[in-house]
């Protein structure tokens, strides 16, 4: 393959990533490829030899794979589903990559955002942020999971907090200890009394 | 000879109401050194106002003044420091400062000056008339009685709807210490307004036609506004979302970003819904709500619109239309505000039907913000409320107020939580009227001075969040461990300062927050996460400097301290950078006067140095670390009796705060022994006349005094 094909290739998957990132969404590879699909760039692939044939669609997932581990500004994970999904995080931000991803498991979607919020800020969350968007859950589907949670192993580390105003802080213990969380929580409450 | 090559407007207006004389003076040459606003103040209180003079004495002087970048395009450059003897430093009235936002200060620009001194006393009251070159003391009787509304719509329809009314009203007709100055309806200055009463000065109204000369290079100045308006946060310059976004990489539910695509503005006609990128420099104005932030999703319904200052993106002062305040109250439905003033209703009651985000809490806020800025009340930082709140819990108010008094006041609706409690008590402050009114409008020094209460159980009550002579806390250990200490050791009132905590609440990550501080500070550890404090050290004293040096040259540049300094941005593309050359890129551009950051950061610590030196004069001791920085018992203490420096405790150790002042007092050059500027400090920022006027009353350190 040329260089010019080569980079036509590129231009075209990242340009897919890109616009599934502008419409709120990860790519998958089915996504890109239809993009490039759809847009033609393996009929007539620019700069192809007049011998050569565009790759077959049996090469085309090895041709992405090659792309996006190159691609600057894009980022891939292994989705919950085991997809590979790809992202522009100059439009759609990794922490937004990650919470549309875990979308479709209430449970391992909060209790991930609980550990990030409680390891990287360090801070608990309130309990509402969880039926406002992205995360869009309604409170039985919060109260489910908590309880699940509760009940499972691979959870113990989910803790709450309550401040003196009756808000539920959720925090991880493995990343913050109780104390300190339920200091950040009733910090947090009293932002609205101390300006 | 007048030198304007831009920034400044050029002169100085000076009011004489006991003579009448109007007379003018050079910015630049007289007051050039010390720079606008606040230290144009100090200059004119250390030259011309004696020590000991009281606030209320006619020869008290009330300096409105503005700075270079105020009128220019300068985003969050809207800002007035009227300074003066401040009336409610308790036990003694020392200088102070209130600041105001709105339009005043650009129009003041316009009209051809930057700052105005007002001095003596008028026999009868007046306004002042300012429209460029004219400027008229006018009879005020039609006006006096008052309250501001009706006094900036009277005056309006007099001069035009293009003019900026400061206004006192009832509060400040009465002198009280709790009174305010406001301009454009709710842009209100705290403690000055009994200032202006005392000299019969009911308005200030200021029009004027010409604008601000930019000194440099034009295609510089706009592309330095752009990147200016491309590196803000929302209010308070918190720099993530409240929320999460494609956009950004982070957020925090206890931002003031509150703003995002399909909320809505739904009291507005016809509502406006908000569309498109957060991240989009022109729908900056979206991302604030203040009325939302501290009153939660009930607000976006109510709101109308982001309301704000001159040259301001960021609209803090949130218009809201809520229809019950005139059904159920008889007052406007419309109000508008931010912060403090917001609340100024809500934060009388402990509790209320519905918690402090319910339909209560938005009346309360409703009624209070109409009546507090129309009778001129300022609630001491919420130490008013607070304070109210105390003493009704103490039983003060039953054991000190005649028994008609206190039958007259109807606690069953404080007790309820009605809103209407605030129809009878708002007034009895702002009117002084009777021994409630009386007291509580001095500030938290009336009860000291009549009820018997002491300074130090108000001290002990972390309650009240008391601070020291008369003040309360403003952004202390709860945000901010030693820095916040420190910081509210340093002035007469409550500090002010927010360089410190718009940075420790921009909602960055921590590890975000010290790589940041370590290039702005030296020292990642310059910073510690909220309530996870470590024992003191020199980056600390560092950024502490830092943040009341920077505090000091907004106030004189016209800038809002609210907003910056712009330190941290929303940007991912530059690690989150701000930038800590802001104001001396712009003061140059605009000035012409090239100074770079460390020379124009040593023009606010020569302003910062010049209130110290003031306060000294006035509290008549150079022992500034005994007599004046002070800080509260509370500070020293935990409900749970955590020790300091576990995490989650704001408990600060007693030795560890004595290391912390030495390392302040040694980064300033100061005396470590008296927290007293020292000879050498005064000279080298160009005071080595103050200085020496000190050593004249033996007032340095070393001077027994």
């Amino acid at each position: 393959m040329t260089p010019e094909a080569a980079a036509a290739f590129t231009e075209a998957a990242v340009e897919a990533v890109r616009e599934a990132s502008r419409q709120g969404r990860l790519a998958t590879r089915e996504d890109v490829l239809a993009a490039m699909e759809a847009d033609g760039v393996f009929l007539s692939p620019v700069g192809l030899e007049a011998e050569a044939q565009p790759p077959p669609p049996e090469d085309r997932d090895a041709l992405l794979a090659a792309i996006f581990a190159t691609a600057p500004d894009i980022n891939t994970f292994q989705s919950l589903s085991g997809q590979t999904v790809y992202h522009a995080p100059d439009l759609l931000s990794q922490t937004y990559a990650h919470i549309l991803d875990r979308k479709g498991s209430p449970l391992l979607l909060m209790a991930e955002e609980i550990r990030a919020n409680s390891r990287d800020y360090p801070r608990p969350v309130p309990v509402e942020l969880f039926e406002a968007p992205p995360f869009d859950l309604t409170p039985e589907d919060i109260e489910q999971a908590l309880r699940v949670m509760a009940a499972g192993p691979d959870y113990q580390d989910i803790a709450f907090t309550t401040s003196s105003t009756g808000a539920v802080y959720l925090f991880s213990t493995r990343h913050m200890e109780q104390g300190y969380a339920a200091f950040l929580a009733q910090r947090a409450e009293s932002f609205v009394m101390n300006p | 000879m007048t030198i304007t090559a831009g920034g400044f407007a050029g002169k100085v207006l000076r009011v004489d109401l006991s003579t009448g004389k109007i007379s003018t003076q050079d910015t630049r040459e007289r007051y050039g050194a010390v720079l606008g606003g606040t230290g144009l103040g100090y200059q004119v209180l250390w030259e011309e106002v004696p020590q000991g003079t009281g606030p209320f004495d006619s020869a008290n002087k009330l300096i409105f003044a503005t700075g270079a970048l105020a009128g220019t395009s300068v985003p969050c450059s809207g800002r007035t420091a009227i300074t003066t003897i401040f009336p409610s430093c308790w036990p003694k009235a020392l200088v102070g400062s209130g600041h105001m936002g709105g339009q005043f200060a650009a129009k003041l620009k316009y009209a051809g000056y930057d700052a105005i001194i007002v001095e003596g006393k008028a026999e009868r009251p007046v306004w002042l008339f300012i429209r460029d070159g004219r400027v008229e003391l006018r009879d005020a009787a039609f006006l006096w009685g008052n309250g501001i509304h009706r006094t900036t719509l009277q005056i309006s329809q007099e001069m035009g709807a293009d003019c900026a009314v400061a206004a006192i009203g009832q509060a400040g007709e009465k002198l009280a210490p709790l009174a305010t100055v406001v301009n454009s309806l709710s842009h209100s200055a705290g403690g000055v307004g009994g200032v202006m009463g005392s000299k019969n000065l009911k308005a200030i109204a200021v029009q004027g036609s010409g604008g601000v000369r930019i000194a440099g290079n034009k295609e510089q100045w706009e592309r330095l506004v752009k990147f200016h308006l491309s590196i803000l946060g929302a209010n308070n310059q918190h720099v993530v979302p409240s929320f999460p976004t494609p956009e950004s990489e982070y957020y925090n539910p206890g931002s003031r970003w509150v703003g995002e695509p399909g909320k809505r503005w739904g009291a507005a006609k016809p509502p406006v819904e908000i569309t498109g990128s957060i991240r989009d420099m022109s729908r900056i104005s979206y991302r604030t709500n203040s009325a939302a932030f501290f009153l939660g999703e009930q607000a976006w319904k109510h709101t109308v619109r982001g309301n704000g200052c001159t040259s301001c993106p960021i609209r803090c002062h949130t218009t809201l239309k809520v229809p019950a305040m005139a059904t159920k109250y008889g007052l406007d439905e419309v109000a508008q505000g931010t912060c403090i003033a917001l609340n100024f209703g809500r934060f009388f009651f402990p509790t209320l039907p519905g918690g402090p985000k319910g339909e209560a809490a938005l009346e309360a806020c409703m009624i209070g913000m109409n009546m507090a800025d129309d009778m001129g009340i300022w609630s001491n930082y919420g130490q008013l409320q607070r304070d109210f709140i105390k003493l009704s819990h103490d039983g003060v108010f039953q054991a000190k107020l005649g028994s008609a008094e206190y039958a007259a006041i109807p606690w069953d609706k404080w007790r309820a939580g009605d809103p209407a409690f605030l129809l009878d008590i708002i007034p009895r402050i702002g009117e002084r009227r009777g021994e409630l009114g009386l007291v509580l409008s001095e500030g938290s020094g009336g009860p000291f001075d009549h009820w018997g209460v002491t300074e130090e159980a108000w001290g002990a009550d972390h309650a009240t969040t008391y601070w020291k002579m008369g003040h309360p806390k403003h952004h202390a250990n709860e945000d901010d461990g030693q820095c916040g200490v420190i910081i509210n050791t340093q002035y007469n009132r409550d500090a002010q300062c927010h360089s410190h905590t718009n940075f420790v609440r921009n909602g960055l990550p921590v590890r975000e927050q010290k790589r940041l501080a370590g290039e702005l500070w030296g020292s990642p550890d310059s910073v510690d996460a909220p309530g996870h404090y470590t024992r003191m050290n020199k980056y600390k004293a560092q950024r502490a400097k830092w943040a009341l040096v920077r505090k000091e040259l907004h106030d004189c540049l016209g800038l809002c301290n609210w907003m910056g300094p712009w330190v941290a941005s929303p940007i991912k593309e530059r690690g989150y950078r701000g930038d800590n050359s802001l104001e001396s890129r712009f003061f140059s551009l605009a000035t012409g006067m090239n100074l770079d950051r460390e020379e124009l950061d040593a023009a606010g610590e020569r302003v910062f140095t010049l209130h110290r030196a003031l306060t000294i004069r006035d509290m008549a001791t150079a022992d500034m670390r005994a007599a004046h920085d002070r800080v509260p018992d509370w500070v020293y203490e935990d409900p749970k009796d955590a020790q300091p420096f576990t995490p989650g405790t704001i408990r600060m150790d007693r030795d560890d705060m004595s290391v912390a002042m030495d390392q302040f007092y040694e980064a300033m050059g100061w005396d470590k022994a008296t927290g007293a500027p020292t000879r050498e400090a005064y000279a080298r920022l160009g005071l080595a006349h103050v200085g020496a006027a000190l050593q004249a009353k033996k007032l340095m350190p070393g001077d027994k005094s």
